[in-house]
């Protein structure tokens, strides 16, 4: 098992920092071989430039601006994100590895004469997971359509095989979690984890 | 006079996106609006929320300070115009840092008893003009989070008299034709805003 985890919060104290041990733990436990992306600590550049946005559809080389990043996309076959939700979604730094990572050729294929719509590139991808946090509550954060769930589990997701074995977990309230609430969400992803490992 | 806050966010300056953007800015200037142009790439936008930021999310008003300017541009405006392209889904990073950063506690919303409660009410006009590579289906699939952002979020926290979510979907297939409607549309709906 090779599994990639995108971690993505700046504050090394934080309680997404504690959800990452978590997950770090279940994957050590099961003797899988892992890469942590850790986007802040990294400095990664988040913005698509018109650089790059020239050589978007060119499948052979639009990777080589971001060639470490699509390297461990081809090398795992366990994907997992650990993250905040912020303003309902993604943190603009997580997005930001989105739009420069998940390239034509690599994550998907562009539509052409005999397909309509893309095409699924991360057939490799077995295992998927997200952790992450909301300060909004479940009402509410669904009411405006959990858009960053949404993006890794509708939009992400599909990109993988149909069998790809996939967990959800979010702590909502978070502004007004409590050492209980906490301690119950990280049980939580750990029992999230096996059921994603094994 | 109506001031009109215009944010966009494109790299490449003969893009489709820039056509509008260039569309809307116009627009809104004949008809005597002062426009706030806030090109976000061109003004060098830096959207990592830092952790110093982070940690001072929730302390009002200081929160504000490193984004000060921004927000004093956003609670001058009487209506504010997004666009931008849908890249995977969302906002460009680019933009959804902007929310990230500018749009804190304060500012966007107000935190009352752990619920949020409406504070831009200045924008009385609300109004995005987007792109989109795939079909609405595709979309739709994924919930559309940029139309639920804007027309679920932002609407609520600025209470506008007026909203406008303005999509050409398709994009990857779609012939000029259709893009010049949109365009066209996009300068109807900008004049009537």
């Amino acid at each position: 098992m090779k599994a990639l985890v995108v971690y993505c919060h700046p504050n090394p104290a934080s309680f997404t920092a504690a959800v990452l041990d978590v997950v770090i733990e279940e994957l050590t436990v099961v003797g899988a071989e892992y890469r942590i992306v850790d986007l802040y600590s990294e400095a990664f550049q988040p913005i698509l430039r018109s650089t790059e946005l020239e050589f978007y559809l060119d499948s052979q080389r639009n990777r080589n601006f971001v060639a470490n990043h699509a390297g461990n996309i081809e090398w795992c076959d366990t994907l997992i994100f650990v993250y905040p939700t912020w303003w309902y979604g993604l943190p603009a730094l997580l997005k930001g590895w989105l739009d420069r990572v998940m390239l034509p050729g690599l994550a998907f294929h562009m539509p052409d004469e005999g397909k309509r719509s893309i095409r699924p590139g991360l057939g490799h991808i077995h295992r998927f997971g997200a952790f992450t946090t909301c300060g909004a509550s479940w009402a509410w954060t669904q009411f405006v359509g959990a858009p960053g769930k949404m993006t890794l589990l509708r939009g992400l997701r599909p990109l993988c095989g149909f069998s790809t074995r996939t967990v959800f977990a979010a702590h909502y309230r978070m502004d007004t979690s409590t050492t209980k609430s906490r301690t119950l969400h990280l049980a939580k992803v750990r029992r999230k984890m096996k059921r994603l490992l094994n | 006079m109506t001031r009109a806050f215009v944010l966009f966010a494109h790299p490449v300056r003969d893009s489709f996106s820039a056509a509008l953007h260039q569309a809307v800015v116009e627009t809104l200037a004949a008809r005597d609006w002062e426009v706030d142009d806030c090109n976000l790439h061109a003004e060098d936008f830096q959207p990592i929320l830092t952790e110093e930021e982070r940690r001072n999310y929730h302390e009002e008003p200081g929160n504000i300070q490193p984004v000060i300017e921004y927000v004093n541009r956003l609670r001058r405006a009487d209506a504010m115009i997004l666009v931008f392209p849908v890249w995977i889904y969302g906002f460009p990073a680019i933009l959804k840092g902007f929310f990230d950063r500018v749009c804190v506690p304060g500012v966007a919303f107000r935190l009352e008893n752990g619920r949020v409660a409406p504070n831009l009410q200045n924008i009385r006009k609300l109004a995005a003009v987007t792109t989109y590579g795939g079909t609405r289906l595709r979309a739709l699939g994924v919930f559309d989070p940029p139309r639920r952002i804007v027309t679920g979020a932002v609407r609520f926290y600025c209470q506008p008299d007026k909203m406008r979510y303005l999509a050409l979907y398709d994009m990857n297939r779609i012939g000029p034709n259709r893009r010049e409607a949109f365009l066209a549309r996009v300068k109807r709906e900008m004049a009537a805003l």
